[in-house]
């Protein structure tokens, strides 16, 4: 079932840019329809939209902008630290980056 | 043609008591039958009519427009005309006797409840006699009723690992020499008409009121 | 000449053009008598015949159009057994979150309880926010917890309340109607309890699966307990996900701020969600076993199209078997998955499956 939906439509979640993408529909600060979801990524990924659903372009983007590979890279930032690099990147605040924060500066 | 008399005669209050029954209106319901007696309409007609309404409002239930606790307004009306009616059928036939038994439950393993107890009360409405025990029945109980009398057994399943227990029990009437007394009723989010047919089940509902229709027609 | 194509439960079957043609109508028809709604456009209803009537076994978007995938009910759809359409394969909530993340192009993921239930979360609530928070150390992409209201688990035998199904085959009207609100209240202030916990164990957020299961009550306890959860948490993403095209009326007469929602349709479901506090609605159309995959997507797409029309927030489709025109059937045959996602996003225009 998860395959020919993938298949079909889906963006493709960290092998391209869809997570991306649903951060900005989940955002309550922005709750974007696809279109704009889509638009805006691209605009700080500064590529096209056709780009961000494009794994030629996003393998090499991602591990250039340290915000998370689908596959094995040592040393490449995952979990936390690929989310702060993608807090940065899209301008928004990611819940457990901030835990994480409020954890590592209590002294 | 006698029944085109008939129609013509009581248009204006089978009308009325089928527009009362889908205003789901306990008083109305009453007022409406209590005119038609008065005007001579046949208690059976009288029954019929409200019993068509029953079956307009069960559709119209699943289409989103009535809700539960509209579906039983109207059976309360209907219970409440059945009290009128009852001593003048009694009068006439000596007979006013429920419909058949129907024992009801989700099966074995299976705590889903509620599209089996909509499905019970629509049958309640219809006139039958439900013998709903509930979900996650032993399989057992269900041969119990069918030898205590029940002549339609209903069983619900909403899970793909509980569906087969179906299948047992068709096989367990079989065994206990009682299928052939029964009719078997098989519904539930994964069945579907194969599976229905592929377990030797007689009916199968898509929905409550596709149920009762069904069952109606058998009976 | 005659396509091969799908019954709604899953069975092969060959059709015309103009069969197909005809199903699609009938089932737009449906749709729109049901919830009141337009009919699909002439352009629409050829797109859709298209997809149906195409000869390739899978069918997809052009590139540019994709959408984003969610994936609900989390590692269960691994480890799950048949009777919630799992594979039966034993594995750790981290890995099935990293493999959903990393090799099945989920957009989004989430954590859930082997039941599936808010309630059965409570006592384990310590063990699901650790499990939280390591899984959140290593996961890039957004990720939930997931679990269904399921009022039903409030109501006899389960929970405190009497059963209303139970008390209005008695008549109890007015005693069904206390014990679905009373259920309401207790569902609320379950989610409120679990969820807060959750987004302080680091969730991005909750996905509410199956909102309205157990009928009217269900949902507006859901809705409440989804306000509770805004209030508390203004930055969590929420995901309200319906359990059917029309909200059961088992009460019938509760309400969430002052609307009746019984007999409430996706359209008007969406604007229900948005005031309570949803950052985006999981619209849901149900499947007929009997027709035909064609009927089915008609009437679906009319449903959803619509939802998407009226949303202000955006709109995911639940696509999972027996929905969305998809067959119920536990192995969805990848040819109908493929052509109701595709009609879903062309005709549609949702921003998410």
């Amino acid at each position: 079932m998860d395959l020919p939906h993938f298949l079909t439509s889906g963006m493709g979640g960290i092998r391209t840019a869809g997570d991306l993408v649903a951060r900005m529909e989940y955002d309550p600060k922005h709750k974007m329809h696809i279109k704009d979801a889509k638009a805006y990524v691209a605009k700080k990924l500064g590529v096209s939209v056709l780009d961000i659903a494009d794994e030629s372009v996003m393998r090499d983007l991602r591990e250039e902008l340290g915000i998370g590979v689908c596959t094995g890279v040592p040393g490449a930032p995952r979990g936390i630290a690929a989310k702060m690099n993608i807090e940065k990147l899209l301008d928004i605040e990611i819940n457990s980056c901030k835990i994480f924060r409020e954890k590592t500066q209590k002294n | 043609m006698k029944k085109e008399v008939f129609k013509l005669a009581f248009e204006a209050e089978t009308k009325n008591i089928h527009d009362a029954m889908i205003a789901v209106m306990v008083p109305g319901i009453v007022k409406s039958v209590n005119e038609a007696v008065a005007a001579g309409m046949d208690p059976n007609d009288i029954i019929n009519t409200m019993g068509d309404a029953m079956s307009e409002v069960g559709v119209m239930f699943e289409r989103g427009k009535l809700f539960l606790p509209h579906v039983l307004s109207a059976a309360a009306g209907m219970t409440k005309a059945m009290e009128i009616l009852t001593p003048l059928m009694q009068n006439e036939s000596g007979s006013t006797e429920k419909k058949a038994s129907v024992v009801m439950g989700t099966v074995e393993g299976d705590v889903h409840d509620i599209g089996k107890s909509i499905c019970s009360t629509m049958l309640q409405c219809a006139g039958y006699d439900i013998h709903d025990l509930g979900r996650d029945v032993p399989k057992q109980k269900f041969i119990d009723e069918v030898k205590g009398g029940c002549t339609y057994c209903g069983m619900s399943a909403l899970m793909t690992t509980t569906m087969t227990v179906m299948k047992e029990v068709i096989d367990m009437l079989e065994a206990e020499g009682v299928r052939g007394n029964v009719k078997v009723l098989v519904g539930g989010a994964p069945i579907t008409q194969g599976y229905a047919d592929k377990i030797g089940a007689d009916i199968y509902g898509e929905s409550a009121s596709e149920t009762t229709r069904k069952v109606k027609a058998t009976s | 000449m005659a396509f091969y194509t799908r019954m709604g439960d899953g069975k092969r079957v060959e059709m015309t053009r103009e069969a197909i043609i005809d199903d699609i109508r009938a089932g737009m028809a449906d749709a729109a008598d049901m919830g009141g709604i337009p009919d699909l456009t002439e352009d629409d209803i050829a797109i859709i015949t298209d997809i149906v009537a195409c000869n390739d076994r899978m069918v997809g978007v052009a590139p540019g159009e994709e959408i984003v995938l969610t994936y609900d009910i989390g590692q269960l759809d691994f480890t799950g057994d048949n009777g919630n359409s799992g594979n039966g394969v034993d594995m750790g909530r981290l890995e099935a979150a990293l493999l959903h993340e990393r090799a099945l192009g989920a957009d989004t993921f989430e954590l859930a309880h082997s039941d599936y239930s808010i309630k059965p979360v409570k006592p384990v609530i310590s063990m699901e926010m650790q499990t939280m928070e390591e899984i959140q150390a290593e996961i890039v992409a957004p990720y939930f917890y997931g679990a269904m209201p399921n009022c039903g688990l409030y109501y006899a035998p389960d929970g405190p309340y009497g059963n209303p199904a139970d008390l209005m085959r008695e008549f109890k009207i007015d005693e069904a109607m206390a014990a679905a609100e009373a259920a309401a209240d207790h569902v609320a202030r379950d989610i409120e309890y679990v969820t807060t916990r959750l987004i302080q164990a680091g969730a991005d957020g909750f996905n509410f699966d199956t909102t309205g299961s157990a009928g009217d009550a269900d949902c507006v306890g859901t809705l409440n307990g989804v306000r509770m959860l805004r209030e508390a948490c203004p930055d969590a993403y929420i995901n309200v996900g319906m359990a059917g095209e029309s909200v059961m009326g088992i009460h019938g007469m509760i309400e969430f701020d002052g609307q009746i929602v019984a007999g409430l349709y996706p359209h008007q479901q969406v604007k229900l969600a948005q005031k309570a506090g949803a950052s985006v609605f999981g619209a849901v159309c149900n499947t007929n076993t009997s027709k035909s995959l064609a009927w089915n997507l008609g009437r679906s797409v009319t449903f959803i199209k619509e939802c998407v029309n009226q949303a202000e927030i955006p709109v995911h489709v639940d696509m999972g078997m027996g929905v969305g025109g998809i067959p119920m059937l536990e192995t969805p045959p990848i040819d109908a998955v493929s052509r109701c996602n595709k009609a879903m996003v062309e005709v549609a225009h949702v921003d998410g499956v």
